[in-house]
This record gives structure tokens, C-alpha cells and sequence, in this order.
């Protein structure tokens, strides 16, 4: 049981520090937003089984699943929100502009 | 030392890049990612920490965090996007 708990435990720290260092090493916002989904939908549910490994009181299992299913989809509201106002601020409107029509087909003769 | 007292240390080692980040990044979005990401790690290290002090009350303090930290991007994005 403690060997389980130690490997769900350092599954969940890994998995958050891959996401800080791709935070951190990664060259433009957008491809930084894609960093943020590993704590929130890898390390969390390791974290989740970690404490249910743990801990016999259901009520803290029950507030883990809830702090799981918040970062979960809080994940996914938030980085679109974050793509969308870089996105703003470099192109200035949203949605982007449409590309423009093919030329049409120079009349021979 | 046990292993929720190494995870909250480990966790709490992935502030130092989303601090370096959102100290020296050039342009605000890529500091608003790295702020995004050490709320993550924030209530990853506080939902650890109340478990390793044998406190579950204190998990209250971590999903207290990811609410909060929840709309505060919202705010950042939505201000961020043009007026700020």
C-alpha cells in the first residue's frame, strides 16, 4: 500500500513539473497553453487516487474528486479564454479574418 | 519525510520555472500562462500539503484556490484581450 501510494504520489508530481518545465521551455503563448493541461487533467486524477489509497474518510475523497473536476474543466474554459485574448491582441479581432477569395480564372482569347 | 511531504516539495519546485516565466517572458500572455499554470501547482502543493499534515479540513484552503484561481484567468483573459 505505501509502495502504491509513492508511485501515485510521484506520477503526479512528474506530471506537474513536465507541465512547469514545458511552460518554461516552450517559445510562444500558444504553445505554452498546451502545458497547462498536464497537472490539470493527468496529475489531478493521480492525485485523486493517491488520496483515496490514503485516506478512509470519504469526505476528503469527496473534496479531491471535487478540486479534480474543477481544475478539469476549468482547464479547458480558461486556456481557450487565454488563446483567444492572445489571439486578439496580436490580429485584433475576433473571429479571424477570413482569407481572401481565389482569383478568378484569367478569360483566355 | 513521507511521500505527500516529497510531492508537495516536487510540486512546489515547478513554481520556480512559471516564476522565471512570469518574471522575464517578453510578451503578457506567456506571464498570464505561467500565472495559470502556478494556480494549477498552487492547489495540486495545498491539496498534498493538507494531507501530508493530516488535516483534511485544510483541502478546503485547495479548492478554495482552484475557484478562485478559476475566475481570475477568466479576468485576466477577458481584460487582457483589450483593454489592458
Amino acid at each position: 500500500m505505501h509502495a502504491a501510494l509513492a508511485i501515485l504520489v510521484a506520477l503526479t508530481a512528474f506530471f506537474a513539473l513536465a507541465g512547469a518545465l514545458g511552460v518554461w521551455l516552450m517559445r510562444d503563448v500558444y504553445q505554452k497553453l498546451h502545458y497547462l493541461t498536464l497537472p490539470c487533467s493527468v496529475s489531478v486524477w493521480f492525485l485523486c487516487a493517491a488520496m483515496f489509497v490514503a485516506e478512509k474518510q470519504k469526505q476528503a475523497g469527496a473534496k479531491v474528486i471535487l478540486i479534480g473536476l474543477v481544475l478539469f474543466f476549468m482547464n479547458a474554459v480558461v486556456t481557450q479564454a487565454t488563446a483567444r485574448a492572445a489571439w486578439v491582441r496580436n490580429d485584433g479581432q475576433w473571429p479571424p479574418r477570413e482569407p481572401p477569395p481565389p482569383a478568378p480564372p484569367e478569360a483566355k482569347g | 519525510m513521507n511521500a505527500w511531504l516529497a510531492g508537495t516539495l516536487a510540486v512546489g519546485a515547478g513554481l520556480l520555472p512559471c516564476a522565471a516565466v512570469a518574471l522575464r517572458a517578453g510578451e503578457v500572455m506567456e506571464r498570464v500562462v505561467a500565472l495559470e499554470m502556478a494556480s494549477v501547482l498552487l492547489t495540486l502543493a495545498l491539496a498534498m500539503l493538507a494531507e501530508a499534515m493530516q488535516r483534511p479540513i485544510f483541502l478546503d484552503l485547495a479548492l478554495t484556490q482552484a475557484l478562485l484561481s478559476f475566475g481570475g484567468g477568466l479576468v485576466f483573459a477577458r481584460f487582457l484581450e483589450r483593454w489592458v
